[in-house]
């Protein structure tokens, strides 16, 4: 479903990444895991259209998408769930979700009833503070928000950005179950993480980068037992 | 819009237009009263961008000129109707903010303040230094616009209530603007740009959008001043009026729309009855503008935040 073959891509002179290839097809969960500045959130950015890859191609669905801007990557189903802070805070809940729906033109006032019923059914918390602005709510009902916008979306495949980072370990299982909860629904996932075994436990595959490249790939069960997930993750 | 605000623009608007029933009303006041509500209506609609989206326009005079401009050529050459000059100075400034907002909003922050700065100035620049329309002396002495014909906008009471019906459609014209999805995703541009973006919003056209209402609202209170002054000169270009606007913005609150309009009052008011006593008005508009931004950081609108100065040093 997401094609990622051999991406080159950096800021201004520096390269970040080397020839990145991954793969994530329908409805599986994949982890992509690896320390801090490893090029994580540059491979999310690049696949976004954020930044223009050196070299390398994206695809979606079969289509190029390397090139194409953020939103019309996002206009074919690419939703982001970005890292820190992740909503717009001035906006109610309502509007936070509501604009998740209405990029695209021409979506009726019932497909909107009926996704915020489906939002408000996976995230509760969400409907007792619908008419406050995003600023209020705490670090975890924030992530819930920016998931419950891209489900707006209807986005076909979900790109998390560390959703569990400074998170309660409380709302981390949370979250973890909203994950497995999105598998349950047929979307696809790329969860990118640090807490490797959170994400080995909701996610089919995982692959390991390290310094621009990946350096290991293989079922997510492999990966728990693996030494080289302990060595490259320190877990 | 809900009832409440409803009532209250109705009230508002009633209020407004029994001011030249108050007794001390004369054709000086009326002048003054009608500069008053066009400044305001003009910071209302710079709080489009400023308040609602984040850009700092810094070149909304040239709106303004360029409306002024367009009205008066129109009357020096006998085409008197309002509704005429109206129609030039639509297609003149939208053609303009066309062009400006394809340039600008390219570009974020700095860039679009001073894109909108070097656009406008070359306007004043040419208008400045070109005899047809009056060099620096610009288009003087020109006739009332009509209504209908004969029916001649020639007395400032009349000018006075015109400027009260512009003053309320754009109003009314923001207001459902902000209200809308559009006026939604305007906020969410001004928290976090890429955000919309990656929500599948084409930001680029929204900016160039909320632009080119922002700059049609400011040319037709442009094409209004040549109404009451009978004139229209490059001086109403200079970068310096640009600066006033924001001011009246600030000086009434970012993204309050009803605030503005109470910072352009504020500052016509204020910089008529200063500059009618001392020389050095600006000074006084310059103090009175750093007093505001100290302790009432949200503007006129936002007095009920006034802070004491110990909490202010404080921070909280």
């Amino acid at each position: 479903m997401l094609n990622v073959r051999d991406l080159h891509a950096g800021y201004g002179a520096t390269p970040i990444l080397f020839g990145v290839s991954l793969e994530v097809r329908e409805g599986e969960a994949v982890a992509l895991l690896g320390k801090n500045g490893m090029g994580k959130t540059t491979l999310m950015k690049a696949v976004m259209g954020f930044l223009r890859p050196w070299s390398g191609r994206v695809e979606f669905q079969g289509a190029g998408i390397t090139g194409l801007t953020p939103h019309e990557i996002a206009r074919r189903g690419v939703g982001l769930v970005p890292e820190n802070r992740r909503i717009f805070p001035g906006l109610t809940v309502r509007e936070n979700l509501e604009l998740g729906l209405s990029a695209v033109r021409g979506r009726s006032a019932g497909l909107r009833r009926d996704r915020l019923t489906e939002v408000f059914r996976h995230f509760p918390r969400l409907a007792e503070r619908i008419d406050q602005p995003g600023r209020t709510l705490s670090g975890g009902e924030q992530q819930m928000l920016a998931i419950g916008r891209v489900m707006m979306a209807g986005a076909r495949i979900i790109l998390m950005d560390e959703p569990t980072q400074g998170l309660a370990p409380a709302m981390v299982r949370h979250i973890r179950e909203m994950i497995r909860e999105l598998g349950r629904l047929g979307v696809t996932v790329l969860l990118v993480e640090q807490n490797a075994r959170m994400a080995l436990n909701v996610c089919d595959r995982g692959y390991i980068m390290e310094k621009g490249v990946i350096v290991f790939e293989g079922p997510a069960r492999e990966l728990r037992e693996s030494p080289v997930t302990r060595e490259k993750l320190g877990v | 819009m809900s009832n409440r605000t409803l009532a209250g623009a109705a009230v508002a608007l009633a209020a407004l237009a029994a001011v030249p029933a108050l007794p001390f009303m004369s054709k000086y006041y009326l002048l003054l009263a009608f500069d008053a509500l066009l400044f305001g209506a003009i910071a209302m609609s710079l709080d489009l961008l400023i308040g609602y989206t984040g850009l700092v326009s810094f070149g909304h005079a040239a709106f303004f000129g360029l409306g002024a401009y367009a009205t008066a050529v129109c009357l020096e050459r006998k085409i008197v109707s309002l509704w005429i000059c109206l129609a030039a100075a639509v297609v003149v400034v939208g053609l303009y903010a066309l062009l400006v907002s394809y340039f600008a909003t390219a570009r974020r922050g700095i860039y679009f303040a001073l894109l909108t700065l070097i656009f406008a100035e070359v306007v004043y620049t040419f208008f400045r230094y070109t005899q047809t329309f009056g060099g620096s002396d610009g288009i003087q002495g020109v006739p009332a616009a009509e209504l209908a014909p004969g029916v001649a906008l020639d007395t400032p009471l009349k000018n006075y209530y015109l400027v009260l019906v512009f003053l309320a459609l754009a109003w009314l014209t923001c207001r459902t603007l902000v209200g809308s999805h559009f006026g939604r995703v305007l906020v969410a541009i001004r928290e976090n740009e890429d955000r919309a973006r990656f929500l599948g919003y084409n930001v680029t056209r929204y900016k160039m959008g909320v632009c080119l209402v922002s700059a049609l609202l400011t040319g037709v209170a442009g094409a209004l001043y040549p109404g009451r002054s009978g004139f229209a000169t490059p001086d109403l270009m200079l970068w310096t009026v640009s600066g006033e606007f924001i001011i009246m913005v600030m000086i009434g609150g970012l993204g309050t729309l009803v605030g503005p309009v109470i910072g352009g009052v504020f500052f016509v008011v204020l910089q008529e009855k200063v500059s009618s006593y001392v020389d050095w008005y600006f000074i006084v508009i310059g103090l009175v503008l750093v007093l505001i931004v100290l302790f009432m950081p949200k503007g006129l609108l936002g007095f009920r935040r006034v802070q004491g100065f110990a909490q202010w040093r404080s921070g909280q």
